[in-house]
């Protein structure tokens, strides 16, 4: 199973990867959304893990770019976010955002949230 | 000779008191130099040296060291007296220098010296060479040691600097 | 506990690195520059610094940081306005922030009350506000991750429900209705997914409410039709359990949780999530298997695929029983999902080396037979074959370890691009190619910073102005190409543009100033090209702080020889310029041929190696200035004596010496005469640099089978120096 990190934090990027090919998943990253999309018009995967604040493109802007891109409606795309403060995880959702993680994540609650949102 | 392993936490490294300073002992000639026994990692018979090209006389080129290349500074052509015409029974001093390993070609290991740093003597102004190569000057058993710079000792390894 | 390790230093690194940047975004800001851009940056920065030092526990860099965040969110959204004296209790707050990385970093305890000042003037800046405009913002975004759960006030009042044990009910049976509506499905939730964790709480049956569903021909690709009811029977769950599976769902279905009391007494504590409407009640719908569930969300019709026997009984039973793997990883991955493990690249690191070794050895093993050892011990013969052939696999499957594809640098790019587009105000496109060309992954690593030096110089000196470009009757955007692709033992990383191509003259009339070229020399187009390697040559005509700083592409080039590649540069003016960088499959292991130069031990790389010849058949002439050519196939090349060129004094018989045809990069030629060829052979590559420093002519070290160092000669390295040479 193929995972595509998008964060601008090389500390989060690596801390996800370290989990995620624990946990036998296939990682691909990128830095911001823009990167994100240009690996999603190369690359399948079966889920996408997003930061919100990123520059260039943020998640928001990201998630709206792949669900309107007509080919990626039914890709699970977990928001990662910090605020718990519901605004910008709605923001996230509104724009097509599957769920959500809250950082500091740990290993096994990310897991198992990717588990809630892909076969 | 065997190459012998020097073990940094050996009994002779715990008398290592604040105030004192171990030295391993080396000559050239008469002369016996110093370097601080901590950078010392090992201590080889000499066996050649693969010359390198364009570098000055006191590189005497490279050698093996359990698959790494380690340049050899011939320590008496780096004090301007000549290069040294090695045989077996010369000495090869490994060394860390920052994070590089180099070796010091030099006559004899003669002792390992324990010494007070505040009997440690700036090197007399006036010969440049001597202050740019030493760090400074003890006495020990009435002999002068003098303390070698390494990282000075090193530099200005290529023809053209 | 060292990946912990690893990730502190990663988030370290991090922080410096957003720290400068910090540093830099208000050095803009104090100049005057307020715009959006600016702050937006300044807040991802501590944003970020925040995110990691939650997660590795920095609780008072973490506080401060959020408090810092916290007025700079404010500032951003313009509710707070950025005064002089904001912006000083900003670049005060960088500062703070900067010691608290460094005390985490080195573990180091800062005062209980350091920065609290500076924390309370945030506070009071950010309240100060808040009361203004009478928001009521929550101050701690690091609470606990909780789901709120509405509780229905009618319900509340009765006092049973207070008396009943709020978390755990015994043998609590749970009646679940669940409408998803298409937003549900429009952000990828999956119904499916949703059941299989409910499933996972306890034993589940399911019923589809199929009643909705209209006739094929109504069919809605995208409508929704389907609901559920789901009977849950799960002791010592309570409410908040089964919500938080429908956590991703809130406000995208209709949901409703009732329980049922021990009882049969529908005492309902609703956890309504959403409104909550009732579904019609289908009288006539069978429980369904979840391989019958399945069937319901497939496009096609139920009924058309052939279908498993339902079990409808056992089916909550039947997926406890492997519940505890599905938790984990669900049988579909185990089968599906890439085998792999993660190495140390240390160990892996161990093992090239070692093969390495073996490589050696054997070659050394194999040049000990003479013909008399061959025809006495045929055996032998035969087992060192296939021990060559054998450690021939070895050494490829080895590498293969190491290999990776090239996008992980290339990707990198694209971003740069839009950087450099937007700072030069040029129009132009990234093209990229053969990204999935693999190569060593440590040459990988050395990839990065070479490339980025090429695409900025290409965007910089070669692409031009749009207005240029368009009275050069070109369009107006210009293309840089990002190619990579194996030739034979190579692999070729090529950069292209479709830019004005090198500017010749300016280029030699630099050089001449700073006396790279003789005044009186004159160079070959292809010459004045390579020199925009020289050390410490820039063309720019304004120095732009893209790629002219003085340091330019001789750092590449000695970025890329220092892994063991060349650079070649070929420039068409008016229509582009194409850099080659020629770079080993693999760092380690060089086919070569062993010669002696005097008396020490050279390799030459085999892959530049043409031809060999014996001085006395080969035809030499002299040149005016003393230097010497060889007339080869009609070819006339220059001809370097490297024991000469490297001082040492030949006594061989000059006509018994060897002539070593070599072709450097953009094929050049250049005769090397040694003293004695031995032998062709592998060797593993060794930096001189790791202990010592790069010497001119020699491209590194290698280690002989007798256990003494041999010299790589770096051929491209001696084409170029002989031309410095000529020149001076």
């Amino acid at each position: 199973m193929r995972v595509l990190t998008v964060d601008d934090s090389r500390t989060i990027l690596a801390m996800l990867h370290h989990t995620l090919s624990n946990a036998g998943f296939e990682v691909l990253q990128a830095e911001d959304g823009q990167q994100g999309l240009d690996v999603l018009k190369k690359e399948s995967v079966d889920i996408v893990i997003t930061d919100i604040n990123m520059p260039v493109m943020d998640g928001i802007e990201f998630i709206k770019n792949v669900r309107a891109s007509g080919q990626h409606q039914s890709l699970p795309i977990l928001i990662l976010t910090t605020e718990t403060s519901q605004d910008k995880r709605d923001q996230g959702r509104a724009a097509g955002g599957t769920g959500w993680i809250v950082k500091p994540f740990d290993p096994e609650k990310l897991i198992s949230v990717i588990h809630k949102v892909v076969h | 000779m065997e190459a012998l392993g020097y073990k940094e936490d050996g009994a002779t490294g715990a008398a290592a008191a604040h105030n004192t300073l171990q030295l391993i002992a080396f000559s050239i000639g008469e002369q016996t130099y110093g370097v601080e026994i901590t950078t010392v990692r090992e201590i080889r018979a000499w066996n050649g040296a693969t010359p390198l090209p364009n570098t000055r006389e006191f590189v005497r080129g490279v050698i093996n060291l359990r698959g790494t290349i380690v340049p050899i500074f011939d320590l008496r052509a780096r004090f301007g007296e000549g290069p040294t015409s090695p045989t077996k029974n010369h000495v090869v001093v490994v060394m860390s220098v920052g994070d590089k390993w180099v070796g010091i070609l030099v006559d004899a290991v003669s002792d390992i010296l324990t010494v007070s740093k505040d009997d440690i003597h700036n090197v007399p102004e006036g010969n440049s060479g001597d202050t740019e190569l030493l760090n400074g000057i003890v006495t020990h058993d009435s002999r002068m040691v003098g303390l070698i710079d390494l990282h000075a000792v090193v530099s200005g390894a290529k023809l053209d600097s | 506990m060292s990946d912990l390790d690893d990730f502190k230093a990663t988030y370290f690194d991090e922080c410096s690195e957003l720290l400068t940047e910090l540093e830099e975004q208000f050095a803009a800001i104090e100049a005057g520059d307020r715009s959006s851009d600016r702050l937006n940056a300044v807040f991802r920065a501590i944003h970020s610094i925040k995110g990691g030092g939650g997660a590795f526990g920095f609780s008072a860099l973490v506080a401060f940081a959020h408090a810092y965040e916290t007025l700079l969110d404010h500032v951003r959204d313009g509710r707070i306005e950025l005064s002089d004296v904001v912006a000083t209790l900003c670049i005060r707050a960088n500062d703070i922030v900067a010691d608290f990385v460094a005390a985490a970093r080195d573990g180091a305890a800062l005062d209980a009350d350091y920065g609290a000042d500076e924390k309370a003037q945030f506070d009071a800046l950010t309240r100060g506000e808040q009361a203004a405009v009478g928001e009521d913002e929550p101050m701690e975004e690091f609470d606990i991750d909780f789901v709120p759960v509405m509780v229905d006030l009618e319900q509340a009042d009765e006092p049973d429900d207070f008396a009943a044990p709020p978390l755990a009910v015994d043998d609590g049976h749970w009646e679940i209705r669940f409408t998803p509506h298409g937003e549900l499905y429009a952000r990828a939730n999956d119904p499916l997914l949703l059941l299989r964790e409910l499933a996972e709480l306890g034993e589940i049956s399911v019923k589809a409410v199929l009643g909705h569903i209209p006739p094929l021909a109504d069919f809605e690709p995208f409508g929704v039709y389907c609901s559920w009811e789901i009977t849950l029977v799960a002791p010592e769950i309570s409410e908040a359990d089964i919500a938080e599976v429908f956590e991703f769902v809130e406000g995208n279905c209709d949901l409703s949780i009732v329980q049922l009391g021990a009882l049969a007494e529908p005492r309902a504590a609703s956890a309504a999530i959403a409104e909550a409407e009732e579904v019609e009640p289908e009288d006539e719908v069978p429980v369904l298997s979840f391989a019958e569930l399945a069937e319901t969300l497939q496009p096609t019709p139920p009924k058309a695929a052939p279908v498993a026997p339902a079990a409808p009984a056992s089916l909550g039973a039947s997926d406890t029983d492997d519940g505890e793997n599905d938790r984990r990883s669900g049988p579909d991955d185990r089968r599906n999902g890439v085998q792999s493990i993660r190495v140390d690249l240390d160990k892996v690191d161990r093992v090239v080396n070692m093969v390495g070794e073996l490589v050696i050895t054997q070659s050394m093993l194999t040049q000990q037979m003479d013909e008399t050892l061959r025809a006495r011990y045929q055996e032998l013969v035969r087992g060192l074959e296939v021990l060559a052939q054998t450690t021939r696999g070895l050494q490829d499957s080895v590498m293969a370890i190491r290999a990776q594809p090239v996008k992980s640098v290339f990707s990198r790019m694209p971003r740069l691009m839009r950087e450099l587009s937007l700072k030069t105000g040029k129009k132009i496109r990234l093209e990229t190619v053969g990204e999935n060309t693999e190569i060593d992954k440590t040459i990988i690593e050395q990839l990065s910073d070479p490339l980025t030096h090429m695409i900025r110089n290409s965007a910089d000196h070669g692409i031009e102005m749009p207005e240029i470009r368009q009275a050069a009757g070109k369009p107006e955007t210009g293309t840089i190409r990002l190619s990579a692709e194996q030739a034979g033992g190579n692999i070729l990383i090529i950069v292209e543009d479709d830019g004005a191509g090198i500017n010749r003259e300016r280029v030699l009339e630099v050089a001449r100033d700073r006396l790279v070229v003789a005044p009186e020399q004159t160079l070959t187009d292809e010459q004045i090209d390579q020199l925009i390697f020289a050390p410490g040559f820039s063309t720019a005509d304004t120095v732009s702080d893209i790629s002219g700083r003085g340091v330019g592409m001789d750092v590449v080039l000695s970025n890329i020889k220092k892994i063991g590649g060349s650079v070649h540069v070929k420039s068409w003016p008016g229509r582009g310029t194409r850099m080659t960088l020629r770079l080993p499959l693999t760092l380690a292991v060089l086919d070569v041929m062993l010669v002696k130069v005097a008396a020490s031990p050279y390799v030459i790389p085999l892959s530049s190696i043409v031809e060999t010849i014996q001085c006395a058949r080969a035809s030499f002439s002299r040149m005016p200035t003393g230097g010497q050519v060889l007339q080869v196939r009609g070819e006339y090349v220059q001809v370097v004596d490297l024991a000469q060129r490297f001082e040492m004094t030949s006594d061989t018989n000059p006509d018994s010496r060897f002539v070593v045809l070599c072709e450097a990069e953009g094929g050049v030629k250049v005769a090397l005469v040694v003293d004695d060829i031995i032998g062709q052979q592998q060797v593993v590559i060794k930096s001189l640099e790791e202990n010592f420093q790069s010497i001119e002519g020699i491209a590194g070290g290698t280690i002989l089978g007798d256990g003494n160092v041999a010299l790589i000669v770096d051929v491209q390295g001696l084409k170029s120096s002989v031309t410095h040479q000529n020149a001076a």
